[in-house]
């Protein structure tokens, strides 16, 4: 919600004139508006606090350094910066995967959800919270390539195009990416019990 | 026993029927009406005809699938080549739940569905994950403790942003930015190459003055002239 404000009234553009002038709170305004939503962007695909802040840092200095590249033409602030850290986030996982080693998210860390308890009992939220732990747990146990489209399409909410472009490959295999990562990530969660008839 | 058994006719089986199949006569008049549907043939054909067509309406009723088991049944005996294979049904499962299954594939795949033990739960399995994973994405984490100051840090060296301001040369280049704008309009482009034209041209000419820029264009003429002359005699330099 407070990135979509950021962009309402089309003051994107205005901020990152501003930036560009050296105005801090210009910037500091930016970093509070999309900082949360590309910290738990990272987190789904290292499952780390530590390795999406991390992350989440590394985003912040590129969108710093490429303020100049955004064109308000090709679409709003909001558009630009997500489809940046997206790109930059896929990046990097991939480069985890290639090199295991290095990769700081391998291990699910115990980090514990702290949900929005407005409106909800202790009981429900202590449910909501196991729920969030156990689908993390399930996302993280399949394939790169079914978990990058999972990702993007039930989570991020992506349309199909939007993942063609994001990921340059054939909309036939994002299709069947998706199809196969769903199935799968419901029969682990089906082993898992938390998806059960 | 009594010895003394209620008998009923025909026309009373019929009249009772529906308390019959509904259990709600008395003990004896229930024992009449079975002892009646046993002895006469016709009554006993009457009782297993409504019976069936209950049970028929039952199903009718409660349609679980579009596709009932015993329709799917009757199609996998007589047409077996139209059967699905449980690869086949996943790789269409999302095509499915989206609505973009053909008519031929639809109806195939709704009978492996009521048929295949091990598919028939995969379908509400696959929606319960996708609401799971919705649910995941409303739950966001919370912010790590100074994450925004951190990164404030590392891009512009400070943490307290508000007192960065703009220097007054970046505020003049973007005052400069923004009112070049304008010319980038495609309209105006000509404009602007006539003037960047003219530029150049009078930054050839002598002091730039009208009466030099004439002498000069001149010049300029007698000398293509002169190449073009030389060209057509065939006369090298």
């Amino acid at each position: 919600m407070e990135a979509v404000k950021a962009d309402t009234n089309n003051n994107g553009a205005e901020l990152v004139r501003r930036c560009r002038a050296g105005d801090g709170a210009a910037w500091e305004e930016i970093v509070q508006s999309y900082s949360r939503r590309i910290f738990n962007l990272a987190y789904r695909f290292t499952s780390s606090v530590e390795a999406a802040e991390d992350l989440t840092q590394e985003v912040f200095v590129r969108i710093h350094k490429t303020l100049d590249q955004y064109d308000p033409k090709q679409g709003n602030l909001s558009n630009w910066l997500m489809r940046l850290a997206r790109n930059l986030i896929i990046d990097d996982y991939r480069h985890r995967q290639r090199n295991p080693q290095n990769s700081m998210a391998d291990t699910v860390d115990k980090h514990s959800f702290h949900l929005r308890a407005v409106g909800t009992s202790a009981q429900k939220q202590v449910e909501r919270r196991e729920l969030c732990n156990q689908v993390q747990q399930g996302i993280d146990k399949l394939p790169p390539d079914l978990r990058t489209c999972v990702i993007l399409r039930d989570i991020e909410e992506l349309t199909y195009r939007e993942i063609v472009d994001l990921l340059a490959i054939p909309e036939g295999t994002v299709k069947s990416r998706i199809n196969r990562g769903r199935i799968e990530l419901a029969k682990i969660l089906r082993r898992m019990r938390v998806v059960e008839i | 026993m009594n010895g003394r058994e209620k008998k009923i006719g025909c026309n009373a089986f019929e009249e009772n029927l529906t308390d019959y199949l509904d259990r709600a006569l008395d003990g004896e008049s229930q024992r009449a009406m079975a002892s009646h549907s046993l002895e006469c043939p016709l009554c006993h054909s009457l009782l297993n005809d409504v019976k069936d067509t209950l049970a028929a309406c039952k199903e009718i009723a409660s349609p679980e699938n579009h596709l009932t088991g015993l329709e799917a049944k009757i199609l996998e005996r007589t047409i077996p080549e139209s059967a699905m294979r449980c690869e086949e049904f996943e790789d269409s499962l999302t095509d499915y739940l989206d609505g973009f299954l053909p008519a031929t594939l639809f109806h195939r795949w709704e009978r492996h569905a009521v048929l295949c033990e091990s598919c028939t739960d995969l379908p509400g399995e696959v929606v319960r994950s996708i609401a799971a994973c919705y649910t995941y994405k409303l739950d966001e984490l919370p912010l790590p403790e100074g994450l925004n100051e951190r990164i404030l840090e590392i891009t512009i060296g400070t943490t307290v942003a508000s007192e960065l301001k703009p220097s007054a040369i970046s505020r003049l280049k973007e005052w400069i930015w923004e009112i070049k704008v304008p010319i980038a309009v495609p309209q105006l482009a000509p404009v602007a190459m006539m003037l960047l034209f003219a530029a150049l041209f009078f930054g050839q000419t002598g002091g730039g003055s009208i009466g030099g820029m004439y002498q000069k264009s001149v010049e300029l003429a007698g000398q293509t002239y002169q190449q073009g002359a030389e060209m057509v005699l065939g006369k090298d330099n």
